[in-house]
């Protein structure tokens, strides 16, 4: 599903050159759930961001879900990622002025999948998650656990194939941060490939398959 | 994808909207009073220029087109408060000669006389005018009949009285067959005229009472000399008439080189004049002030996005991830601001129709409020939206979702 070929990046401070990326490649196939591992400034939020279609990286191929990413214009791109990708953040990023519903719907709005009653699936989503009786909570009516298992439900309403997190269990408890990865797991179960960035070795064991980054390069590769 | 689809997203859309408004409430309101302030300005301006226009219809067309007033005293010679009295009985004559001249109205009016009924008072004018009087400015009555021609001979104690008049002696009363005391004349009142209205400017039509002209000229007020004006018709065009009147005037009142007129002639086409330049000052004032509440509301509301943009980059970021595209984004704000102007115009276009009955009370001005005014408005207000929402939407657009992101 994902084809890393010899992605460099590099940002330019300046004269400078500055390497974050130094040619990872990197295959990710459907169903897998990879912890993606490194130390703040190994590069894996930048490879997260390229891998994620938010991004671009400066050389090197990519091709996702058979195309190759490199031709596509900001349009194109915007719709794959409402296609294929469901983002989940440190810092949830639920919109403050919408309720749970309404924010689990905000990829249905770019949507062209035409996901039938896009409205009932959202309520569907939050009740898996425990939320029934949050339906019409404001985020800052919610927990730090109940607001990232709304962002995550808003991942999935579109229906995409691919979960990608970054340190999603930054901003919780280490109990409430393992329910969230108990969640993942869950949905990997359930056939959606998961992408899990962090930086905290106690995640790894949720993976099927950790890659770690260190500066800017993949330094092991173990699938379990 | 199925239209079904299209529609639902968009209510999502739209939804999403609303709420964002209703989080920014306190800001939003403060944006579209601005604009509400415009609209109102917009708004005024084109009843009230629609309704003077109809009103001057109106007395043009009841007048005639063809009528020609002449009264007493000049222009310059009013100012100067020279004698008023200069229209000869004479020179009634002396009109009715005047080439297209086909009928000829004289009128003396007594200002400032008390009328009494029981122990009301009532002070205004009293017209005194031949039989012809009514059907020659169209006036209906709501009750009662006109004086005969054998009232007019007799000099009969005999009026009819207007809405106002009515109003105020009567208060509802039927007044017909009643006698009123017009200065000391005790007079029975045998018509009441419909209500007429103040016409532009001009004083209140139905404020009046009008009696035969030999009875005001003989018994109200000692006046057998002069008149007060005298209504001319004519069969030619009416700057040529104008020209003979002026002429004739001038010989029978001696009035030689450059000596002021000391009468005054008017024609239906001035009424129309005069409401063209009541309708350009009223343009000119209130659309210069509506112009600029809505530049500077624009601005307001373009400086309160850039803020709102600057609060929400991470929204604008998530959406981005989620799949909207730059030209959704921008898209999206606009669409916000054009909200919020259309409300502000839409509070504008309503509270100038809860306002519109006080200006017209309280100037006498009548307003016309049409599909045009509305249209007017809401055609400005979403140029002023999409205007000021323009560049910071386009702002928006242009923010990259992981730097928003990032934070």
């Amino acid at each position: 599903m994902i084809d890393l070929k010899n992605i460099k990046k590099s940002y330019f401070v300046g004269d400078r050159e500055l390497p974050i990326l130094k040619g990872i490649d990197l295959t990710i196939s459907r169903g897998e759930f990879v912890i993606l591992m490194g130390v703040s400034g190994s590069g894996k939020t930048t490879l997260m961001n390229i891998v994620g279609l938010l991004d671009k990286q400066t050389e090197g191929g990519y091709t996702f879900a058979d195309i190759d990413v490199n031709a596509l214009d900001d349009e194109n791109l915007a719709e794959m990622r409402n296609r294929y990708i469901g983002f989940v953040f440190q810092q949830f990023f639920l919109l403050p002025y919408l309720d749970a519903i309404e924010n689990v719907l905000i990829p249905i709005v770019y949507s062209k999948k035409g996901i039938r009653h896009p409205r009932e699936k959202a309520k569907a989503l939050l009740a898996k998650f425990g939320l029934e009786h949050r339906v019409h909570n404001k985020p800052s009516q919610l927990s730090g656990g109940e607001q990232q298992r709304v962002a995550i439900a808003r991942a999935l309403v579109n229906d995409p194939e691919l979960i990608l997190a970054d340190e999603p269990t930054g901003a919780l408890d280490s109990k409430t941060g393992g329910e969230i990865m108990d969640l993942f797991k869950m949905l990997n179960d359930e056939g959606k490939t998961i992408i899990v960035v962090t930086h905290d070795p106690k995640l790894a064991s949720y993976g099927k398959r950790l890659v770690r980054i260190e500066d800017g390069a993949i330094s092991e590769d173990i699938t379990a | 994808m199925a239209l079904s689809q299209k529609i639902l997203q968009l209510r999502e859309f739209i939804e999403e909207v609303l709420r964002i408004l209703y989080y920014y409430r306190g800001r939003v309101i403060f944006s579209f009073s601005g604009v509400t302030l415009g609209i109102l300005s917009i708004c005024v301006i084109v009843t009230t220029i629609d309704g003077a226009n109809k009103k001057a219809q109106e007395i043009f067309e009841a007048l005639g087109p063809d009528s020609i007033m002449v009264f007493g005293g000049g222009e310059r010679q009013r100012a100067a408060r020279i004698r008023v009295n200069t229209l000869k009985v004479e020179d009634a004559e002396l009109l009715g000669r005047v080439e297209g001249i086909y009928d000829l109205m004289p009128v003396y009016s007594a200002r400032n006389v008390i009328m009494r009924y029981k122990d009301r008072n009532w002070q205004t004018q009293v017209v005194g005018a031949p039989t012809s009087y009514f059907s020659s400015l169209v006036w209906k009555f709501q009750a009662g009949t006109p004086f005969t021609d054998q009232d007019y001979e007799k000099a009969e104690a005999v009026c009819v009285i207007g809405a106002k008049v009515h109003e105020e002696l009567f208060r509802g009363e039927d007044p017909l067959g009643k006698a009123i005391v017009v200065g000391k004349l005790p007079t029975r009142v045998i018509g009441l005229l419909e209500e007429k209205g103040g016409s532009t400017g001009g004083p209140n039509m139905d404020d009046r009472v009008v009696m035969p002209l030999s009875t005001v000229t003989s018994r109200i007020v000692n006046e057998k000399r002069f008149l007060s004006a005298v209504r001319l018709k004519t069969r030619r065009d009416i700057d040529g008439t104008i020209e003979d009147i002026r002429a004739t005037l001038r010989q029978s009142h001696g009035l030689k080189g450059n000596l002021d007129d000391d009468f005054t002639l008017r024609s239906s086409k001035d009424i129309l004049a005069f409401v063209t330049v009541i309708s350009g000052s009223l343009l000119l004032f209130l659309g210069t002030a509506a112009v600029v509440a809505l530049v500077v509301s624009g601005f307001v509301l373009a400086n309160l996005f850039y803020l709102t943009i600057q609060e929400r980059r991470k929204d604008i970021g998530i959406r981005r991830a989620y799949g909207a595209t730059r030209k959704g984004i921008l898209l999206s704000f606009l669409f916000e601001s054009v909200v919020i102007t259309l409300i502000g115009g839409i509070a504008g276009i309503l509270l100038s129709v809860v306002l519109g009955g006080t200006f017209e009370k309280l100037f006498d001005i009548p307003m016309m409020f049409s599909a045009k005014v509305v249209i007017f408005a809401l055609l400005f207000s979403f140029l002023t939206g999409l205007l000021s929402g323009l560049k910071p939407a386009l702002t928006a657009s242009r923010i990259e979702p992981i730097e928003a992101i990032r934070g």
